[in-house]
């Protein structure tokens, strides 16, 4: 089993679960034929801007943008 | 109020008009609404452009209307594809809190975190101020010795709101979510980015769950944290029925536990983000029906106003000829 090998390596690399089947899951999309590899690679795009809040100001916004895996 | 300024203006006009200098009567009607040099009726210019305006208001929330409702159709079918998601970790995990204020209080721990999923855009109704309301009562229920509640706040308007009163207690805000369609990848990375920059004993999620284009109830979804989750299920209750399944791989409990926690995370933000972008465009529909319904009231009154005062100024013109006319012949 290599699946129950592997956990304790994703998470000592400080990855959660979260990214941990987000990089499963686009392993997998990458697996498939065009034209359904470009239509799932739509599905995949992330944009977003976060940011701290520290003494109720808030802190310069980071934009998290079309970087599914870190 | 277009009425009242028409008026004015025409009785302004008639007192100037009475010393029957041109000059003077200009100069009291110097206004760039007013008539033209000399003539006789009351300017109709301002509720002509005031016409013009609210025609040009109609015709863009009408085709907010229509793009809200475009969209919704999309988006409605994702929402209620992504109900799978959560479920089964009802029954596992038991959540059994959602809408339940009585059973959240239930689980008691330290450290709340209250996720505000709110929207970027306004015009939709009340639908934000609905989920920073709960949100605030939430806090309230929570609040005790001891222990601390934080905010979450995604969307703009929802942090707008909160700011005003609790910027204290906001630990992460979030915007610009909807730029792409939401989509699973997306939501799976800013869930990551919440568990990593926010310490929590249970996460409440509030959202506007979508039940119909005009119903959308607001609606807390917990998830605890895998410790209080390992706590739990040694007590026994619902939780303890995790030991009847079988489990593959060597993992111990605490690990299945916590990554499953993290997964149902994602799932319950990835529904709750989606349903209330569902709630925001089904708002947005009757919002913008309805503002266009008063546009078109609006309309309608104004019309009437000026094509009652056209007709009094072609009637006064007339009695005027009328009357000299027979002065003459008389």
């Amino acid at each position: 089993m290599a699946s129950t090998a592997a956990v304790p390596f994703w998470r000592a690399a400080g990855m959660t679960y979260i990214t941990y089947s987000n990089i499963c899951a686009s392993l997998v999309r990458g697996c498939l034929k065009e034209p359904y590899k470009s239509e799932a690679a739509s599905r995949e795009k992330v944009h977003f801007a976060v940011s701290k809040w520290a003494n109720g100001k808030p802190e310069k916004p980071t934009i998290r943008s079309d970087s599914p895996d870190e | 109020m277009a009425m009242a300024a028409l008026r004015r203006e025409g009785r302004r006009f008639l007192l100037s008009s009475a010393s029957s200098t041109p000059i003077t009567a200009r100069s009291a009607i110097s206004s760039e609404e007013s008539c033209l040099f000399g003539a006789r009726s009351i300017s109709t210019q301002i509720v002509r452009n005031r016409m013009k305006s609210v025609r040009n208001i109609q015709k863009i929330t009408k085709a907010m209307k229509m793009v809200a409702a475009s969209k919704l159709r999309g988006v409605q079918t994702k929402t209620e594809n992504s109900r799978g998601l959560w479920q089964p970790f009802v029954a596992l995990l038991g959540d059994g809190l959602r809408g339940d204020l009585i059973t959240i209080v239930g689980v008691d721990v330290k450290k709340n975190v209250v996720i505000t999923v709110s929207s970027d855009k306004g015009l939709c109704g009340g639908i934000n101020s609905t989920s920073v309301k709960v949100s605030k009562a939430l806090t309230r229920v929570y609040s005790g010795p001891e222990k601390e509640t934080k905010y979450v706040v995604l969307g703009e308007k929802g942090k707008a709101q909160l700011v005003r009163d609790s910027k204290n207690s906001i630990e992460l805000t979030i915007s610009e979510l909807q730029k792409n369609p939401l989509n699973y990848t997306q939501v799976a990375v800013l869930a990551d980015d919440i568990l990593k920059n926010v310490e929590f004993d249970a996460l409440r999620i509030v959202f506007n769950k979508f039940h119909s284009v005009v119903s959308f109830p607001p609606t807390v979804s917990t998830v605890l944290s895998p410790e209080v989750v390992e706590k739990e299920s040694e007590a026994g209750g619902r939780l303890g029925d995790l030991d009847l399944y079988e489990i593959e791989g060597g993992e111990t409990k605490s690990e299945v536990l916590q990554n499953l926690s993290e997964f149902q995370f994602s799932c319950v933000l990835f529904n709750a983000v989606l349903e209330n972008g569902c709630s925001e465009l089904g708002a947005r529909m009757s919002a913008m029906d309805s503002s266009s319904k008063n546009a078109g009231e609006m309309l309608d009154r104004l019309t009437l106003t000026y094509n009652r005062t056209r007709q009094a100024s072609i009637t006064t013109e007339l009695i005027e000829i009328i009357s000299g006319a027979s002065a003459l012949e008389g």
